[in-house]
C-alpha cells in the first residue's frame, strides 16, 4: 500500500526549468561536434540521435512525475477523499492527463522528426529538422506549464499532510469550533496544537499518538464543524467530515457545557444529530468540556433533555455494538482540560471501547488464528477426588524401556568428547589420533617416524626386502669400481716426442702470428695505404729477410739470394742502414740521425706508455676522458684519409709523378681528350 | 608433506616454496621458484634450456639409467607401519644415496677424462699436416721425422761489415 509517502514525490519543474534541464543535458550528454565534411550517414546519426536523446528525457522526466503522484482510485479512500476535498479530483485527474498527453505529443514530434532525418542530405537540413524537432518539443511542455506549476503545489502541500495510518486505533475528535478538542489532544498526546480564542484555529487534521495499555493510539484533531447543510460546507470542515467517514475510530464528540465558545448547548445537539448518521458502527463517547465553568449538574433543564438525548443515541451504538451492560460512564463523560479533571477517564473510557470493538470484529472475522495468542485455555475444575490416570496401552510401555536402556548404554560410554573436557577442554588437550592403530606392536605406536630425509621422501623407499636389494647394489658397485681402476692405466699410447712437440709449438706460433697479421691488416685496413712494394717501411721484402726464413725451414739460402740481387733493379742509396743492424749503429751519426727521423715519423703507439689511453693529465687541457677520448678519437678520423693516401701528414701534398703516364696517354673509348 | 619434482628444472620443492599450477585438464606443474614459473609461463621447452636436468639428461651430461633410480619410486598404495622396515629403509637411504653420488661421479670423469686421446690424435694430425710450416718438403724428404729442421748459418752478417767498411 502506497503508504502516505507523498512525501518521496519527485520536484514537479516549472515549464521554463523543464525545458532548461533537458536541452542543456541533451548538450552535454551527446557529442557536440560536427562537421560539414563528414559522412553524410554520421550527420544524419549524429542529429538523430540528439532528437531521440532529448524525446527520451522528456519521457521518462514525465514519466516518473506520472506514476510518483498517487492515482486517487488506488489509494485507501480516506486518503482519496481528503485529497479530491483539498484539491478536487477532477482538476487533478485533468493535470495528470494533460502530462500524459504532452509526453504522447513529444514521443510523436520525435518519430515524425526521425523520419524525416533519414532522408536528410545536408548538414543543414538536419541541423534545421533538428531545431524544429527540439523547438516542437519544448512548445508542447511551454503550453503544458500551467498544470505543473498547480502539479508542484499538490506535492507541497501533499508532502505536509500529517501521516495518518487508516487501519489503526484511532481516536477521532470532532464537535463545533472552539469546545477544547485542540487543547484535549495537547493534555494527552506530545501534539502541539494552536489553541487560540478564535474560532477555526485548527485548519486541518492533527496527528498524536497515545499509549493505553501497552497499545499505541492515534488520536487525530479535526477543525471544527458547523452546523450546515452538506453543500454549503467548506474545505476546512470537509476534512473533518471526511475523516468522520472513512477512518474506523473511536469517536469523541465534544461538548461545551458553558456556552463560551459562543454556541449554545442547542446548536451542539442539533449538529450532533445531523452528523450522527457518521457515527454508525463506531464507538461514540460524549465528553462534556470546560466542567471547570459550568458542572454539568448545573445545566438548564432543556439543555439537560437535549444532552440525555444525545446520549441516548450513543448508548444505541454502545448496545448495537455487543450487548455490554448499559453503562453510563462510558457513554458520557464530563472532563476539563483546564483544570485536567477527568482527561484520563476519557482518554481510558475511548481507548477501552475502541479496543472492545476492534476485538470483537476479529472475533467475528475469519482471521482468528491470528488473535490466538490473546486466548486461554481453562482447566476444568476437579470434582470428585477421584482418580483418572492417563491410560497407556503396554506396546507404548515397552517401547520406552527399550529406549531408556538404549540412552543409560549410550551415557555409559565414554566419549572422546568427555576425556577432552576432563583434560582441560579443547584449547589444552589434543586428542591422541594413534590411540586406535592397528598394528603388529603396540609399543610402535608412538613412534615418530620421519616423512623426509636427505632431500627424499621416505614413503618412495619403504620396501620390505629393501636390504636384500641393497645388498646386490653394493656388489655391483664394488666389481665396477674394480673395472674403473683397470681403466686408468691404459692411456698413454700416443704421446709425441719432446722434439715433435717443439715442432708443434712453432707451427701453433706461426699459425697464431699469421692469424694476428691477418686481423691486424683488417682492422687498420681503412687508415693504412697500400703502398707498393718499393716504399717498404717495415722491410719485409729483404732478401736478409727471406735468408733467415728460409733458412729457418732449413734450406739453403746463398743461391737464392744472389739470384734476387743479380735480378734486383738499382736502388736508390738511402742513407739509412737496414735495420735490425747487429751492433754498431751507434758509429754513424747520419744514420742514426735518419733512423731517429724515421722513429720520431711512425706515430704507431709503443706499448710502453704506462697510463691508459684515455686517462686525463692535467697538463693537456681536456675537462675528462670522454671528452679526451673523444679528441682522440676525432684526430685518428682525421688522419685516415691521409694514411690510405701514403701521405706523411697534412701538409704532404707532394704528388710522387706529376704526369702518371695512365692518365696523359691513351685514347678513351668516348668523350674528347683535349682535357687532361 | 611431501617433497616435489620442479617440472622445469626438476629440482626438489620444499614445502613453502614454490608455485603450483593446475591446468584445465587438471594436470598440476609445481614450480620450485619463479624463474622456472616464469620460463614456463614463455612456453619454454625444458629440454632445450642448458641448465635444467632434463636438458642435461637428454644430452647426456648426467646419467640417466642406473639402479640407484629405481629404488625410489611413488608408492600409491600406503604400507603399514613397521619399525623394522622403517629402520632399514632410513639407513638403506643413506647408502643408495652414496652409490648414486659415486656412479654420478663417475659418470663426470668419464665423461671430461676422453679428451686427452682426442687431444693427442689431433695434435699428431696438426703437425703431420703443418710440418710444412716450419720444414721444408725437401728437407722433410731427406729427414722424414716431423721434427725442426738444424738452422743454417745466417748470410746477411758479412755483407753488413763490408758495407761499413767501405764508407
Amino acid at each position: 500500500m502506497v503508504q502516505y509517502n507523498f512525501k518521496k514525490i519527485t520536484v514537479v519543474p516549472t515549464g521554463k526549468e523543464f525545458i532548461d534541464i533537458i536541452l542543456s543535458r541533451t548538450q552535454r550528454r551527446t557529442p557536440t561536434q560536427v562537421h560539414k565534411g563528414y559522412a553524410i550517414s554520421r550527420l544524419r546519426q549524429f542529429y538523430m540521435r540528439k532528437v531521440k536523446f532529448t524525446q527520451q528525457n522528456f519521457h521518462d522526466k514525465l514519466s516518473t512525475i506520472i506514476e510518483d503522484f498517487p492515482r486517487l482510485d488506488d489509494i485507501h479512500p480516506f486518503y482519496g477523499d481528503l485529497l479530491h476535498v483539498l484539491y478536487n479530483k477532477d482538476h487533478y485527474k485533468l493535470a495528470l492527463g494533460q502530462i500524459n498527453t504532452a509526453r504522447n505529443l513529444i514521443g510523436k514530434i520525435a518519430k515524425d522528426y526521425v523520419k524525416l532525418l533519414k532522408y536528410g542530405d545536408s548538414l543543414y537540413r538536419c541541423k534545421s529538422l533538428k531545431v524544429a524537432a527540439l523547438g516542437r518539443m519544448c512548445t508542447v511542455i511551454k503550453r503544458v506549464s500551467p498544470s505543473l506549476a498547480y502539479l508542484e503545489q499538490i506535492r507541497q502541500h501533499m508532502a505536509r499532510l500529517p501521516s495518518i495510518d487508516p487501519n489503526t486505533r484511532t481516536i477521532l475528535i470532532c464537535g463545533y469550533p472552539n469546545v477544547g478538542k485542540s487543547s484535549f489532544i495537547n493534555k494527552i498526546t506530545r501534539a502541539d496544537v494552536d489553541v487560540q480564542p478564535y474560532a477555526f484555529t485548527t485548519k486541518s487534521l492533527f496527528v498524536g499518538h497515545t499509549d493505553y495499555e501497552y497499545l499505541r493510539y492515534q488520536v487525530i484533531d479535526t477543525p471544527g464543524i458547523l452546523d450546515r447543510p452538506f453543500e454549503d460546507r467548506n474545505i476546512i470542515e470537509m476534512c473533518s467530515i471526511t475523516a468522520l467517514a472513512h477512518l474506523r475510530a473511536a469517536v469523541l464528540f465534544f461538548l461545551d457545557i458553558s456556552g463560551s465558545c459562543g454556541y449554545s448547548i442547542a446548536q451542539q445537539a442539533a449538529l450532533f444529530h445531523s452528523i450522527k448518521s457518521l457515527f454508525m458502527n463506531k464507538p461514540l463517547i460524549i465528553v462534556c468540556n470546560k466542567t471547570d465553568l459550568q458542572p454539568l449538574e448545573g445545566i438548564s433543564e432543556d439543555d439537560m433533555k437535549l444532552v440525555m438525548e444525545m446520549k441516548a443515541e450513543a448508548l444505541k451504538t454502545v448496545i448495537g455494538q455487543g450487548g455490554e451492560p448499559t453503562d453510563d460512564d462510558g457513554v458520557l463523560l464530563k472532563m476539563s482540560t483546564l483544570t485536567e479533571d477527568g482527561v484520563i477517564a476519557v482518554k481510558n473510557a475511548a481507548c477501552a471501547r475502541l479496543l472492545d470493538q476492534r476485538v470483537e470484529s476479529k472475533m467475528k472475522s475469519k482471521r482468528l488464528s491470528e488473535c490466538l495468542n490473546r486466548f486461554h485455555v481453562a482447566m476444568p475444575k476437579p470434582r470428585d477426588q477421584k482418580e483418572r490416570p492417563p491410560c497407556i496401552p503396554q506396546a507404548v510401555l515397552e517401547a520406552k524401556a527399550k529406549k531408556a536402556e538404549e540412552t543409560a548404554e549410550k551415557e555409559k560410554r565414554k566419549l572422546e568428547r568427555d576425556i577432552e573436557n576432563e583434560n582441560g577442554g579443547a584449547g589444552v588437550y589434543s586428542a591422541s589420533l594413534k590411540k586406535n592403530y592397528i598394528l603388529a606392536h603396540d609399543e610402535w605406536k608412538e613412534d615418530p617416524m620421519p616423512e623426509i630425509l636427505d632431500g627424499h621422501n621416505v614413503y618412495d623407499f619403504i620396501d620390505p626386502d629393501i636390504l636384500m636389494r641393497l645388498e646386490e647394489l653394493e656388489r655391483e658397485e664394488n666389481v665396477l669400481q674394480g673395472l674403473e681402476a683397470d681403466d686408468d692405466f691404459e692411456m698413454d699410447g700416443a704421446e709425441l716426442t719432446p722434439e715433435e712437440q717443439a715442432a708443434l709449438a712453432e707451427i701453433r706460433k706461426k699459425k697464431s702470428l699469421l692469424i694476428q697479421q691477418h686481423r691486424i691488416k683488417k682492422s687498420t685496413a681503412e687508415s693504412r695505404p697500400t703502398v707498393p712494394r718499393k716504399f717498404d717501411k717495415d722491410k719485409r721484402f729483404t732478401s736478409e729477410r727471406m735468408g733467415r726464413q728460409l733458412s729457418s725451414l732449413g734450406l739453403d739460402p746463398t743461391m737464392a739470394i744472389d739470384r734476387a740481387r743479380s735480378k734486383s733493379r738499382g736502388r736508390k742509396r738511402e742513407r739509412s742502414v737496414s735495420r735490425g743492424g747487429y751492433g754498431d749503429d751507434s758509429m754513424e751519426v747520419d744514420g742514426e740521425q735518419a733512423n731517429k727521423k724515421l722513429r720520431l715519423r711512425s706515430r704507431s703507439a709503443s706499448r710502453s706508455k704506462s697510463r691508459p689511453p684515455g686517462e686525463v693529465v692535467p697538463g693537456e687541457g681536456y675537462k675528462d676522458t670522454a671528452q679526451k677520448t673523444k679528441a682522440i678519437k676525432m684526430a685518428k678520423s682525421s688522419s685516415k684519409k691521409r694514411n690510405k693516401d701514403a701521405r706523411r701528414g697534412e701538409a704532404d701534398r707532394v704528388i710522387p709523378t706529376l704526369r702518371p703516364k695512365h692518365l696523359f696517354s691513351g685514347k678513351r673509348s668516348i668523350g674528347k681528350t683535349d682535357r687532361r | 608433506m611431501r617433497l616435489e619434482k620442479c617440472w622445469f628444472c626438476s629440482s626438489t620443492v620444499y614445502p613453502g616454496h614454490g608455485i603450483q599450477f593446475v591446468r584445465n585438464d587438471a594436470k598440476i606443474f609445481r614450480f620450485c621458484r619463479s624463474k622456472c614459473h616464469k620460463n614456463f609461463k614463455m612456453k619454454r621447452n625444458p629440454r632445450k634450456v642448458k641448465w635444467t636436468k632434463a636438458y642435461r639428461r637428454l644430452h647426456g651430461k648426467d646419467m640417466t639409467q642406473d639402479a640407484t633410480f629405481e629404488f625410489e619410486r611413488k608408492r600409491n598404495r600406503p604400507e603399514r607401519y613397521d619399525r623394522n622396515v622403517t629402520e632399514n629403509t632410513l639407513k638403506a637411504i643413506k647408502k643408495i644415496d652414496k652409490v648414486r653420488v659415486d656412479r654420478e661421479a663417475r659418470h663426470h670423469a668419464k665423461r671430461m677424462k676422453g679428451k686427452k686421446a682426442q687431444l693427442h690424435r689431433e695434435a699428431a694430425k696438426e703437425l703431420e699436416q703443418s710440418i710444412h710450416m716450419v720444414k721444408a718438403p725437401s728437407v722433410l724428404q731427406q729427414e722424414p721425422s716431423l721434427t725442426l729442421p738444424k738452422t743454417k748459418v745466417k748470410v746477411s752478417q758479412p755483407q753488413t761489415e763490408d758495407n761499413r767498411m767501405e764508407e
